[in-house]
C-alpha cells in the first residue's frame, strides 16, 4: 500500500516559479506520467517527491506521512536518473547491494535479492560485470534494478530511457510497464513524448508552465482534451482561433453552426475528424497531399494563410491546387482555456 | 634536456677531481652526507615537514573542494576567490604577511595581550613556521586540484547514492572518495615535490639550525663555496621525489587497471 498525496505544492527557485500550486493523489499500484513540454516543472515536480529539491510550500505525504521536509536518505522512494547515475567505481552486483549494505542485511539475504531483481530486469549472470561494459540499455535496466531492489513504496523515473534510441526506448517502455504491474508499484514517470505517455500511463499529467492543465486517463487526454494547450500537445490537432456569432462559429473559409453563446472561441479538430469535400469557393485549398499507402494526410491552405490538416482515405482523390469545403465531424470549442463544447465521437 | 643536467650532476658527485687533476670514482660526498650529523638532521627536518604539510594540506582542502563543488550561489564564488588567492601571493609578501602577524610582538600576541592573555610561542623561526607557510601556500593547487577530480563526481550519481540510503559520510567514503582517488595522489605528490625544493618559505620563516634542503642547498652552494657538495644534497632531494613519484606512477596505474 503506497498512496502518495501532494497538495498545493509550489517550488520557485529566485525568481522562477517552476512548479505553482500543484494537486495530485496517485493511488496505490497507479503508473502515473508527467507529460510536459521542456521547462514545464516535470522534474522540479519528481525531485520534490524524492527529497532531492524541498518544496516552498505545500504538503507531500506518503501514505498519510508527511515527507515534504524528509531528506532522500530517508524517503521510501526510489529514483532512476536520465543517466550518468550507476556507481562507475563498483561492478553491477556491488551497485545494487549498496543500499543493501547501507541497511546492514547479512551478506546472504543481499546476494539473493540482488539476484532475485537482476533476473527481472532480464540481466541474469551480470553481476560480475563493469558498468563500463554494458550497453545504453542495459546501464537503464540496472539503474531501475538498483532502485527496485530496495523494494521502495514509490518508483520515480525522469526520462529513463530519453537517452536511448526510439526502438529501444520502446522495448524498455513495455518492460517496465509489465514490471510495475507485476510489483504493483506506485510509479511516477515523466517524459516529454506524448506517444510514451499514452502507452503506459494510467492517468497522464499535463503540465504547462508549472501548472497542471489536466490529469485524466490517455483516452480522455486524448478524446476530450481540457484545454487548446493539451489539445495542441497530444497528438495532430487543428486550432482554428474565430467568433461565434448567433450560434455559428465563423473563421474565413470554414463557418460552422454549435449550441454556443456569442464571443470568440477555439475550434479543435483532429485531422481524422476533418472532413473534406469538393468546393468551388477559393476559401480553402489543398496546399500539399501527403500518400502514407494506408491513409494520406492533405494540408489545406485558409485565406487567412492557416494551414490545417486532414485525414484521407485515398491520396488518388485529391490534387493540390482543388477548392475543398471543411465539414468537422468531431471536434471541441474552447473559450477562455476550457472547454465549453464537444461535438462527435 | 631534463636528464642530462640530472645524469651530469650524478657523475659530478661521484667521480671527484683528485689533486692531480685526474677524476676518480668515489662516494665520498655521499658518504659525508650521511655520516654528517647536521646534514641527516635538515633531511629530516625536511621530511617531516613535508609529511606534516601534506598531512594537514588534505583534512583543509578536501572541505573547501567539496564545498566548492557542491554548494551553490554566490558565497561558494567568494570562498573560490578566497581559496585561490594565496596563489597570486608571492611567498615573500606571505611570509613577511605570517611575520607581522603570527611573529613575536604579531598581531595574535598584541590582541592576546590586550585582552590579558599570555604571549603565545611563536612559530616564527621554528619548523613549524615553514609548515604554516608552506601549508597556506599550497592550498589553491590543492584545491585546484582536488575540484578537478571533484568535477567527474556527477550530481546525478550522488543524488542516486542518497535516495539508496547513504547519508552524508557514506556518500563521501564509497561514492565520492574512491573516485577522486588519483586527484588527491596527483595533489599528494604536486605538494611533495613543491615542498621538498622550497626556498623562500623556509628560508624566511624556518629555525637557522636545522634547516630544510632548499636553503641548505643554496647555503652550501653560496656561502660555504662548496658546489659538490650541494649537488649531492640536491641529488638526495631528487632521489627521494623520484622514489614518491615512482609510488605515486605505480598506484595511477594500478587503479588504471581496475
Ligand atoms: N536548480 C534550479 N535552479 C533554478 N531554476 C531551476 C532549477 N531547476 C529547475 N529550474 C527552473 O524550473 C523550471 C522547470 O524546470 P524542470 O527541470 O522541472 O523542467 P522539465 O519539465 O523537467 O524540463 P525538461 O523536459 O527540459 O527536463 C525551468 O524554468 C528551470 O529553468
Ligand atoms: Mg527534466
Amino acid at each position: 500500500m503506497a498512496v502518495l498525496d501532494i497538495k498545493d505544492v509550489t517550488k520557485i527557485f529566485g525568481g522562477t516559479v517552476a512548479v505553482e500550486r500543484f494537486n495530485l493523489t496517485v493511488a496505490d499500484g497507479e503508473l502515473v506520467c508527467l507529460l510536459g513540454p521542456s521547462g514545464s516543472g516535470k522534474s522540479t515536480l519528481l525531485r520534490m517527491i524524492g527529497g532531492f529539491e524541498t518544496a516552498t510550500s505545500g504538503v507531500i505525504a506518503i501514505d498519510g506521512e508527511d515527507v515534504t521536509r524528509v531528506p532522500p536518505e530517508r524517503r521510501p522512494t526510489g529514483m532512476v536518473f536520465q543517466s550518468h547515475a550507476l556507481w562507475t567505481h563498483m561492478n553491477v552486483f556491488k551497485n545494487l547491494a549498496f543500499g543493501l549494505k547501507l541497511r546492514r542485511l547479512p551478506p546472504a539475504e543481499i546476494k539473493d535479492r540482488v539476484e532475485a531483481v537482476l533476473e527481472q530486469v532480464g540481466l541474469a549472470g551480470y553481476g560480475q560485470r563493469q558498468t563500463h561494459q554494458l550497453s545504453g540499455g542495459q546501464q537503464q535496466r540496472v539503474a531501475l534494478a538498483r532502485s527496485l531492489v530496495l523494494e521502495p513504496k514509490i518508483l520515480l523515473l525522469d526520462e529513463p530511457f530519453a537517452s536511448l534510441d526510439q526502438h529501444l526506448r520502446e522495448r524498455l517502455r513495455e518492460e517496465v510497464r509489465d514490471l510495475q504491474q507485476r510489483l504493483k508499484i506506485t510509479t511516477l514517470f515523466v517524459t516529454h513524448g506524448q506517444d510514451e505517455a499514452l502507452a503506459l500511463a494510467d492517468r497522464i499529467v499535463v503540465l504547462r508552465a508549472g501548472r497542471s492543465e489536466q490529469i485524466d486517463p490517455p483516452d480522455v487526454v486524448y478524446r476530450a482534451p481540457a484545454t487548446p494547450f493539451v489539445a495542441g500537445f497530444i497528438g495532430t490537432m487543428n486550432l482554428i482561433d474565430g467568433v461565434v456569432e448567433g450560434g455559428v462559429f465563423r473563421h474565413p473559409g470554414l463557418d460552422l453552426a454549435m449550441p454556443v453563446a456569442d464571443g470568440p472561441a477555439t475550434l479543435a479538430v483532429r485531422p481524422e475528424a476533418l472532413g473534406i469535400a469538393a468546393a468551388t469557393s477559393a476559401a480553402a485549398v489543398i496546399h500539399r497531399v501527403t500518400d502514407y499507402g494506408t491513409h494520406a494526410i492533405v494540408d489545406i491552405d485558409l485565406a487567412d494563410g492557416l494551414r490545417l490538416k486532414a485525414m484521407a482515405p485515398d491520396a488518388r482523390a485529391w490534387a493540390a491546387g482543388t477548392a475543398v469545403a471543411l465539414s468537422p465531424q468531431a471536434f471541441a470549442v474552447y473559450r477562455d482555456n476550457v472547454a465549453i463544447h464537444r461535438a462527435g465521437a | 634536456m631534463i636528464i642530462w643536467p640530472i645524469l651530469s650532476a650524478i657523475g659530478r658527485t661521484l667521480w671527484l677531481p683528485g689533486a692531480d687533476g685526474v677524476s676518480r670514482f668515489s662516494l665520498e660526498t655521499y658518504v659525508f652526507f650521511f655520516s654528517d650529523q647536521y646534514s641527516i638532521n635538515n633531511l629530516m627536518v625536511t621530511l617531516w615537514t613535508t609529511g606534516v604539510c601534506a598531512l594537514l594540506l588534505l583534512p583543509i582542502c578536501l572541505p573547501i573542494a567539496l564545498y566548492l563543488r557542491f554548494a551553490k550561489g554566490r558565497l561558494a564564488a567568494y570562498v573560490q576567490g578566497l581559496a585561490i588567492f594565496p596563489m597570486f601571493v608571492p611567498s615573500i609578501i606571505l611570509s613577511y604577511a605570517i611575520i607581522r602577524v603570527l611573529g613575536p610582538n604579531g598581531t595574535v600576541d598584541l590582541l592576546f595581550n590586550s585582552v590579558g592573555l599570555p604571549k603565545i610561542r611563536s612559530p616564527y623561526l621554528t619548523p613549524w613556521g615553514p609548515v604554516i607557510g608552506l601549508v597556506w601556500d599550497n592550498i589553491p593547487l590543492t584545491v585546484l586540484i582536488l575540484l578537478s577530480g571533484l568535477g567527474a563526481v556527477s550530481d546525478q550519481s550522488v543524488e542516486a547514492a542518497r535516495d539508496v540510503g547513504a547519508r552524508r559520510w557514506a556518500v563521501l567514503w564509497h561514492i565520492i572518495l574512491p573516485r577522486i582517488t588519483n586527484s588527491i595522489l596527483v595533489a599528494i605528490s604536486f605538494t611533495v615535490l613543491g615542498i621538498f625544493s622550497a626556498f623562500t618559505l623556509p628560508y624566511v620563516l624556518g629555525p637557522a639550525a636545522p634547516e630544510m634542503m632548499g636553503p641548505f642547498m643554496q647555503r652550501t652552494f653560496r656561502d660555504l663555496n662548496d658546489p659538490t657538495n650541494a649537488i649531492t644534497q640536491a641529488v638526495i632531494s631528487f632521489a627521494f621525489c623520484i622514489v614518491f613519484g615512482l609510488f605515486y606512477v605505480r598506484s595511477v596505474a594500478k587503479n588504471r587497471k581496475t
